[in-house]
């Protein structure tokens, strides 16, 4: 039988460095480990054994300095559990969870309204959506006592900023200026509809996919709703065109109102478009992909990153309400009549923006 | 007077329940069933007719039955109740067979046609309203032969019907039925302790008990209640809080890679590509009830919540999981 020997100079090193290892493990937690004569250094015989496990007299001989470096590894054990036994681990990560506070499965309730609002999940989102309003936007609120004490009430506002941050923002400012009226409804563009993980969570959140039969279904169950007659066009408008108001649709939120007597509150936002600043949007991208792809400075050039929206300071001014009272379902179906007080709608936003714009020193301060 | 109830599909859940509710409430009711045969509980208590729908002679052979045992009303559920991937047969059923059913219902002097349809004719789609109402335009799933045939009867049944004002023509649409004894396709992919839903999309949904699905047919049959009618249970739910509330994990996956996965398993199973099922789960297809109980007076007794939660209950003590 022929025992083949190691490379001599590497064991040298090995054991070296080993030694050295346990040195400084010992120097650092006042651990002697008992001695051993250093013909049987573990890590020899274990190198050794390995070399060759068909010898079972080296084997054997090994036995005992295992022993030793279990001794104390298990010492090192004992050190590190009675420095962290205080901490409770499931403490420590409620507590940091209870600060993040971004809610997950966990904190969905077994019951949500018509169109998925999950009351317990936006409980849990509160913390965090005030975060944003108070810390990252830093949301000013102007002419809150305009908004009327009536059961329905659309609000009509400016749209900007791809994902709608702008909607959850107005919703938050308004349940602040009413708190005895139930959280409005943000209306969204369809397109998010399609767009995985947000709509499934913007559900939960109270918004509702824009379209007139759910507008009219909330309006009739006596909610407020929060609607952006811009639309899509208004989400994806490029930064050049920034408070500039686009096109309002056909003015179906004009005919709603007015058939279901619902008070019209114009609301400006300021701040909102300045959040994702659209550079281009190209018609390619979104053919192929079958969803819109804005360009902005910071995505998709930083990935994930990039969708982290910018801390501009907001401020969301209410206008004065149009009243629908005394108007009949025959004229709240007249085109002409839906036509120019879409316009007239259109026109009190963009005097709210131009009134507003000049009063802000800068962007972000 | 005529006092017979005719009833196609007589193998079918729907088709089978209701002939025996009407045996057990009344006895003076004539039950008349055409199918290719017989279940074996319902023997002796039926008047039963060997008829194949796909024939193309079955219309005079219907005609002639209705006739003779003076039917004035008919149920048709004779519909698959999963997919067949058999397209072609699929369809002569579903379809031709169905017009072979009203053609020879109008000419034996029938008055009344029930035809249970589905909520699901008007398609999963992203840019549906949230509640759908019976006058919503039916787009079923492109891929979904079944649905399509469904929709497709649906405007027969209207071109029927406007060329028969003297009979009364109702079709059902009910949400998913769910109970402890239902079983179609849906159950069974429910029936699996993991289920696989789409990564980053959680519908609303909504369902209806089978009892109270039960319930809508025989009432439909004792009053005139020509049209459509949406039906389904109060409230709707997110799929990820329905498999938690009945203990289920999901296996989410991004909808390119499942599509691509299943796409085989699916074509042999359903006849119809994985994307025509798994669109239901992605976007929303919830159907606003509110006439039927306004205008019918039907009351569902279970909510969609309840009737998921018999659904998973009755499965657990069976033994599933």
């Amino acid at each position: 039988m022929t025992k083949r020997v190691p490379d001599e100079r590497a064991l040298a090193e090995l054991r070296a460095s080993v030694r050295a290892l346990r040195d400084e493990l010992e120097q650092r937690f006042g651990v002697r480990a008992p001695e051993t004569p250093d013909d049987d250094d573990p890590i020899e015989s274990l190198v050794e054994a390995s070399l060759d496990a068909k010898d079972l007299e080296e084997g054997a001989s090994a036995e005992p300095p295992v022993e030793a470096a279990r001794g104390w590894l298990e010492q090192l054990r004992d050190e590190v559990r009675v420095r962290f036994e205080d901490v409770d681990v499931v403490k420590l990560y409620e507590a940091l969870r209870e600060r993040i506070a971004i809610p997950s499965s966990g904190d969905i309730s077994a019951e949500v309204d018509d169109f998925g609002l999950d009351l317990r999940y936006l409980a849990r989102a509160r913390r965090w959506l005030d975060w944003l309003y108070d810390k990252w936007w830093r949301v000013e609120v102007v002419g809150a006592d305009a908004i009327p004490d009536a059961p329905r009430v659309l609000f009509v506002a400016n749209s900007a900023g791809i994902l709608p941050w702008d909607a959850l923002m107005i919703a938050h400012a308004i349940e602040r200026s009413v708190p005895s009226h139930a959280r409005p409804r943000p209306l969204v563009s369809d397109w998010i509809a399609t767009l995985p993980f947000s709509q499934s969570r913007l559900a939960r959140l109270g918004a509702v996919r824009a379209c007139a039969e759910n507008a009219e279904r909330l309006l009739a169950q006596d909610q407020w709703v929060i609607a952006f007659p811009e639309g899509q066009k208004g989400a994806l408008k490029p930064f050049r065109d920034r408070y500039r108001l686009q096109r309002f649709a056909r003015g179906g939120f004009v005919s709603l109102a007015a058939r279901l007597h619902a008070a019209l509150v114009p609301v400006a936002v300021i701040g909102s478009e300045e959040v994702h600043p659209i550079l281009f949007e190209p018609r390619v991208l979104r053919r192929l992909l079958g969803i819109p792809v804005p360009i902005t400075p910071t995505f998709p050039l930083l990935g994930p990153l990039g969708v982290v929206p910018l801390p501009s300071r907001w401020r969301i001014r209410f206008g004065e309400p149009l009243w629908f009272d005394g108007v009949s379902a025959e004229r709240a179906a007249d085109p002409l009549y839906v036509n120019r007080t879409r316009e007239q709608v259109r026109g009190a936003i963009q005097n709210l923006l131009d009134e507003e714009l000049p009063r802000r020193r800068s962007v972000f301060a | 007077m005529r006092r017979g109830l005719a009833i196609t599909g007589l193998g079918t859940f729907t088709g089978a329940r209701v002939a025996e509710r009407m045996l057990e409430s009344d006895a003076a009711r004539r039950i008349v069933a055409l199918d290719v045969r017989l279940p074996r509980r319902l023997d002796g208590r039926v008047r039963f007719h060997k008829v194949d729908l796909t024939e193309p002679t079955a219309d005079s052979l219907v005609a002639e039955i209705l006739e003779k045992e003076g039917c004035d009303a008919l149920l048709h559920a004779a519909f698959f109740t999963d997919p067949n991937p058999d397209l072609e047969g699929s369809h002569e059923l579903e379809v031709v067979g169905a017009l072979h059913v009203l053609n020879a219902a109008a000419a034996a002097g029938v008055r009344k046609i029930v035809v249970t349809s589905s909520a699901q004719v008007y398609g999963p789609h992203p840019d549906n309203p949230g509640y759908l109402t019976e006058t919503h335009p039916l787009r079923p799933h492109r891929d979904a032969h079944a649905l399509r045939d469904r929709a497709e009867l649906e405007g027969l049944l209207r071109i029927f019907a406007s060329r028969h004002r003297d009979m009364v023509v109702t079709s059902l649409r009910p949400a998913w039925i769910m109970g402890p004894t239902f079983e179609s396709s849906l159950t069974r992919r429910f029936e699996a302790s993991r289920v696989v839903t789409l990564l980053g999309y959680d519908p609303l949904l909504q369902f209806l008990h089978e009892d109270d699905w039960l319930d809508a047919v025989e009432l439909v049959l004792e009053r005139d209640a020509p049209g459509p009618w949406n039906l389904a249970g109060d409230g709707v739910l997110p799929l990820s809080t329905l498999l938690r509330l009945a203990g289920k994990s999901s296996l989410a996956l991004p909808h390119p890679l499942l599509y691509r996965l299943t796409s085989l398993e699916s074509l042999a199973r359903t006849g119809d590509p994985p994307a025509a099922f798994y669109d239901h789960l992605r976007f929303g297809w919830v159907v606003d009830a509110r006439r039927a109980r306004e205008e019918l007076g039907f009351e569902p007794l279970y909510t969609s919540q309840e009737a998921w939660m018999s659904f998973v209950v009755a499965r657990k003590l069976r033994g599933y999981r």
